[in-house]
C-alpha cells in the first residue's frame, strides 16, 4: 500500500511576511525526503501546516487523494500524519510507558505489548518504567517516534531532528529512518544541515523567503548546488563599493570567551578579529550559533575579561554599554520590541535610550525634556523617519520607521563603530534599501561596522570582510571578494 | 446582540473610568449583601460611607486611616511599577515601627526638638532593612520576592509580640503587652486641639510630591521606568538593573516604615501589639486603584480609609462585625480586576435586524 502526499498552493501570510507563498510538493512513501532552508525560510511553516498546528490561507492537502481538514493536530494524528518536533513534549516527571499512552484509547495492556513489539524491531532499548527525565536527548526523540508509531502513521515528519543529538545517535536515527521508509513510511525531513541531505535523503526540496525553489534528486546535487539554492545567489551587482584599503585597526578582540549557566544559550568559544576603520565586517551563520551571545558581548551586556577587547586602542572589556558609547560605539540589536526600543514609551523617550554625557538629556539626575525632543526632531527628519509627532507611543511606528529610529539613534552621535544585529529582519523592500544606504554611508565616511546577520544577500551584499559563526566559533576571516554564498552555507552548516 | 471585541488599544479614558466604575460596583453589591442581610440597602450604605464622614471629627479620622494608606501606596507603586512584587509592606511597617518605637523608648522622659526627627528618621531605616532582605534575596539568589516579603510579616509580628510582651513592656503596666508611653518629643505633634490627626499627614504629602517628582522629572525615575517595561531594554541602554530592584525595595520600604512610625508617634504612642489595621495589605489595593499614579494613590487611599470608618459605624448603629470593612476593600480590588478587561476589550451592542 503506498502512499501519495501532495500539498497544493498552499499560502500562509503573516503580517508583514509571506510565511508561505503558494507552496505546491508531491511525496511518495518509499523515498525520504528532504525540506532544506534557512531560518525563516518557511519550512517549518509548512510542516506545521501538515501537522494541523497552523491552518493555512489557502490551498489544499490531500492525502491519497481525499482532500484533508486539518483544523489541529489531532486532525492531523488521525488521518496517520505523525510528527516529531524540534523540541520534545514531553513530561519530564511521567514515565515513558505513561507518557506513551497519554494520548492513546486503547487498552494499557495491549498497548503495552505493541510499544514492546515497535521496540524490538527497531532495536530500540528504553525502560519504560523510569521517569522520561532520566532519558539522554536520543532516547526522548525514540520514545517520541515511538508515540508515532504507535498509531501506524503513513507519514512521519521529523522537524530537524538532529540538532539535539551525538554523532552516534544521529546515525542510530538514520538507520531508523531509513527502516521505517522501506516499510512504507512516507518520510518528510526537515532540516538546514547539507550533509545530513546528501546522506539520509532521496529527493530534496529547496525553500527560500517563503518560496518553493526547487524539488530535485539527491543524486544530481551535490553540497555546493545545495547551499547555493539555500542561499540564493548573490547579488554582486548591487554591492558596495569596495572602501579604500586601510589598515588603521579600530577593534580588536583577543581570545574571547563566553560560556553561559543558561542552557539554552551558546557559549562563545576563542572569538578573535579585528575590524579596520571604514570596513565592515561581517557575521554569517544560522541563528542560535552564538549571534545573540556575541552581540551582548560586544555591547557590554554581557561583561568580558578587560583585555579581551581593545577599541581604539583602550581596553574597554569590562565597560558597561553606555560606558562603551563614551567611547563612541554603537548598537542596534535584534529585537525591536522588547530590547533596542520600549513600544509603550513616547518616541522622544526612547531616543533617550542612547544617552551620553555630552548629549545633556539629563542633568544633574533631572531629565532635559527639550533637549531630547530637538534631539529626537533631528533624527526624523535626518533619517527618514514617517512621523511628524515625536509623542506617539513607538508601537505606532511601522517596522521599518522604528528601526530607521533605531539607527538614527545609535548614528546621529556619529560613532567611529556601530554594531548591528539583523538590522533589516522583517522589514520591507523599501526600509530594507534605506538601511543598507545608511550602512554603506557610514562604511564611506571611514567609520567601522560588525553586522551580525543571518540574511547572506545582505552579508555579501555590505560587508568587506566576513566570518561564520557555527556552535559559538568564528571561522577564519574571508575577503568577501573571495567569498560565494555556496562557500558560506557549507560553512554554515558545520562543514569546513 | 452582544459582541466583545479586541481593542486596538488599551483605552486611556477607560483607564481612568474603571476605578470609579469598580467603586460602583462595589456600593451595589455591598447595598446588595445589605440587602440579603436583611437592612434596607441606602441606609445602610449610608452609615457606611457618609455618616462616617459627617462631622469634622469624622474627616479628621478619615485623613488619619487614608495618611498610612497613602504613604504605603506611593512607595508600593515604585515596586509595582517595575514589576517587583512587594507584597510585605506590613513587615516593613512593623519593623519600622519597631526601630522607630525603640528609638522613642531609649529617649524616655527625654525633652528636646532633636528626639522627634532621629525618631522618625530611624523608622524609615527600619522599613528599609527589611525591605532589603527580599529585595537581596532576589536580585542575588533569585528568590520569589512575593513569598519572602509575605512571609516576613509575619516574622516582624512576632518579633513585635515578643518585645512587647517581653524585654520592653512596661514596668508598670500589669504585664500589659505594651510598652510605655513614648515622651511628648517623641510624638507627632496634633494638628487641631481635640482631632487625632496629626503631622504625619505632610509626611504622606511630601510623598506624594516626591514620587510624581522622581517619576516624571529625574532620570533615576526614567531608569525605573525603563526597567520596569524591559530589564532586556535597561541592560542595553546600560542601566543597573539589580541595583534599580534594590532601590524600589528600598523606596517602599522606607514609606511603610515611616507609616509605621506615624502610628506609633502620631494616635498610639507606644508600641503594643496591633499598631496596625492591616494597612500594608491594603495599600496594595489603594496603590492599583490609584493606577499607580500619585494623584490616583491620594483619592484612592481616602475612598478606602472609608471603609475603615464605615465598619466601626456599622458596627455600632448597625450590630454587624466590622470585618465588613475587608469585604468591601476585597469588592473594590474584585471589580476593579475585572473591569480592567474593558481595558483591552469593548462590548458592542449590534441591533438585530428582523
Amino acid at each position: 500500500m503506498s502512499t501519495n502526499l501532495k500539498i497544493s498552493n498552499v499560502t500562509k501570510i503573516y503580517p508583514g511576511c509571506v510565511a508561505n507563498d503558494n507552496v505546491s510538493l508531491e511525496f511518495n512513501s518509499g523515498k525520504i525526503y528532504a525540506l532544506l532552508g534557512e531560518n525563516g525560510a518557511g519550512k517549518s511553516t509548512l510542516v506545521k501546516i501538515l501537522s494541523g498546528v497552523i491552518i493555512p490561507d489557502e490551498g489544499e492537502i490531500y492525502l491519497n487523494k481525499n482532500n484533508l481538514k486539518l483544523n489541529s493536530p489531532l486532525d492531523a494524528k488521525k488521518n496517520d500524519i505523525g510528527m516529531v518536533f524540534q523540541h520534545f513534549n514531553l513530561f519530564e516527571t511521567l514515565s515513558v510507558f505513561e507518557n506513551l499512552i497519554i494520548d492513546s484509547d486503547e487498552q494499557r495492556e495491549s498497548l503495552r505489548e505493541k510499544i514492546d513489539s515497535i521496540m524490538k524491531k527497531y532495536n530500540f532499548s528504553i525502560d519504560l518504567d523510569i521517569p522520561v527525565l532520566n532519558l539522554s536527548a536520543g532516547q526522548k526523540q525514540k520514545v517520541e517516534i515511538i508515540r508515532c508509531l504507535i498509531r501506524n502513521p503513513k507519514v512521519l515528519i521529523m522537524d530537524e531532528p538532529t540538532s539535539v543529538l551525538t554523532e552516534q545517535e544521529t546515525s542510530e536515527l538514520f538507520l531508523s529512518l531509513k527502516k521505517f521508509s522501506e516499510e512504507g513510511i512516507l518520510i518528510i525531513y526537515i532540516t538546514h544541515k547539507l550533509k545530513e541531505v546528501m546522506q539520509l535523503c532521496d529527493e530534496v526540496a529547496v525553500m527560500r523567503r517563503g518560496k518553493l525553489i526547487s524539488v530535485s534528486e539527491i543524486k544530481n546535487e551535490n553540497i555546493e548546488s545545495l547551499a547555493n539554492k539555500m542561499v540564493g545567489q548573490n547579488l554582486k551587482t548591487i554591492k558596495k563599493k569596495k572602501a579604500k584599503t586601510s589598515s588603521d585597526q579600530l577593534i580588536k578582540i583577543t581570545n574571547l570567551n563566553f560560556s553561559s549557566e543558561d542552557p539554552f544559550e551558546t557559549n562563545l568559544i576563542d572569538i578573535n578579529f579585528s575590524v579596520n576603520r571604514g570596513e565592515c565586517l561581517g557575521i554569517a551563520g544560522i541563528s542560535g550559533n552564538g549571534q545573540s551571545e556575541l552581540f551582548q558581548v560586544l555591547s557590554g551586556e554581557i561583561i568580558s575579561e578587560k583585555n579581551s577587547i581593545e577599541f581604539n586602542n583602550n581596553y574597554i572589556g569590562d565597560l558597561s554599554p553606555q560606558e562603551r558609547r563614551e567611547y563612541l560605539m554603537a548598537f542596534s540589536p535584534e529585537d525591536r520590541l522588547e530590547q533596542a526600543a520600549i513600544p509603550q514609551m513616547k518616541i522622544f523617550e526612547n531616543v533617550a535610550l542612547n544617552n551620553f554625557k555630552s548629549s545633556n538629556f539629563f542633568n544633574n539626575g533631572l531629565i532635559n525634556e527639550n533637549k531630547i525632543k530637538e534631539h529626537s526632531k533631528k533624527i526624523i527628519s535626518d533619517f527618514n523617519v514617517n512621523t511628524d509627532n515625536i509623542e506617539l507611543k513607538s508601537q505606532f511606528l511601522s517596522g521599518g520607521n522604528l528601526q530607521k529610529l533605531i539607527i538614527g539613534r545609535e548614528l546621529i552621535t556619529s560613532p567611529d563603530l556601530l554594531i548591528c544585529f539583523n538590522p533589516t529582519w522583517g522589514l520591507d523592500v523599501g526600509a530594507i534599501n534605506y538601511i543598507h544606504e545608511t550602512l554603506i554611508k557610514i562604511n564611506e565616511q571611514n567609520k567601522s561596522i560588525i553586522l551580525i546577520s543571518t540574511d547572506t544577500d545582505e552579508l555579501l551584499k555590505l560587508s568587506d570582510k566576513i566570518s561564520v559563526i557555527h556552535k559559538g566559533k568564528l571561522s577564519k576571516i574571508m575577503n568577501a571578494e573571495e567569498v560565494t554564498s555556496e562557500k558560506l552555507g557549507i560553512l554554515m552548516g558545520g562543514a569546513n | 446582540m452582544i459582541k466583545i471585541v479586541k481593542r486596538d488599544q488599551p483605552s486611556r479614558a477607560i483607564f481612568f473610568f474603571t476605578p470609579v466604575l469598580a467603586i460602583f460596583l462595589t456600593l451595589v453589591a455591598g447595598g446588595l449583601i445589605f440587602f440579603i442581610l436583611g437592612f434596607k440597602p441606602f441606609e445602610a450604605l449610608k452609615f457606611f460611607f457618609i455618616v462616617p464622614i459627617a462631622d469634622k471629627y469624622g474627616f479628621s479620622e478619615l485623613l488619619l486611616k487614608a495618611t498610612p494608606l497613602c504613604l504605603i501606596a506611593i512607595g508600593l507603586s515604585f515596586c509595582f511599577k517595575s514589576n517587583n512584587w512587594n507584597i510585605g509592606a506590613e513587615g516593613q511597617l512593623t519593623f519600622g515601627a519597631i526601630v522607630s518605637g525603640g528609638v522613642a523608648l531609649l529617649f524616655y522622659e527625654q525633652e528636646g526638638f532633636y528626639i522627634l526627627p532621629i525618631v522618625i528618621l530611624a523608622g524609615a531605616i527600619g522599613g528599609m532593612l527589611y525591605a532589603s532582605i527580599p529585595a537581596i534575596l532576589k536580585t542575588y539568589f533569585n528568590t520569589n520576592e512575593i513569598l519572602v516579603s509575605l512571609m516576613l510579616v509575619y516574622v516582624s509580628k512576632l518579633i513585635l509580640d515578643y518585645l512587647v510582651v517581653g524585654p520592653w513592656s512596661n514596668p508598670e503596666g500589669f504585664n500589659f503587652p505594651e510598652t510605655r508611653q513614648f515622651s511628648d518629643s517623641a510624638k507627632l505633634p496634633l494638628l487641631f486641639e481635640g482631632l487625632r490627626i496629626h503631622a504625619g499627614i505632610f509626611l504622606a504629602l511630601a510623598a506624594v510630591v516626591i514620587s510624581w517628582f522622581v517619576f516624571y522629572k529625574t532620570y533615576l525615575g526614567f531608569q525605573m521606568k525603563v526597567s520596569g517595561f524591559s530589564l532586556k531594554t535597561a541592560r542595553y541602554a546600560g542601566y543597573k538593573g539589580k541595583k534599580m530592584i534594590i532601590l524600589v525595595f528600598l523606596i517602599s520600604g522606607a514609606c511603610a516604615g515611616l507609616a509605621g512610625v506615624g502610628e506609633i508617634t502620631g494616635p498610639i504612642g507606644q508600641l503594643h501589639r496591633e499598631i496596625s489595621p492591616d494597612y500594608g495589605f491594603t495599600a496594595i489595593i489603594v496603590a492599583f486603584l490609584g493606577r499607580l499614579h500619585p494623584v490616583g494613590i491620594i483619592f484612592a487611599s481616602l475612598v478606602v480609609a472609608i471603609t475603615y470608618l464605615g465598619a466601626e459605624t456599622a458596627q455600632i448603629f448597625m450590630q454587624i462585625p466590622k470585618y465588613t470593612g475587608q469585604v468591601f476593600q476585597g469588592m473594590i480590588l474584585f471589580f476593579l480586576l475585572a473591569s480592567d478587561y474593558l481595558l483591552f476589550f469593548k462590548i458592542k451592542f449590534i441591533g438585530s435586524k428582523k
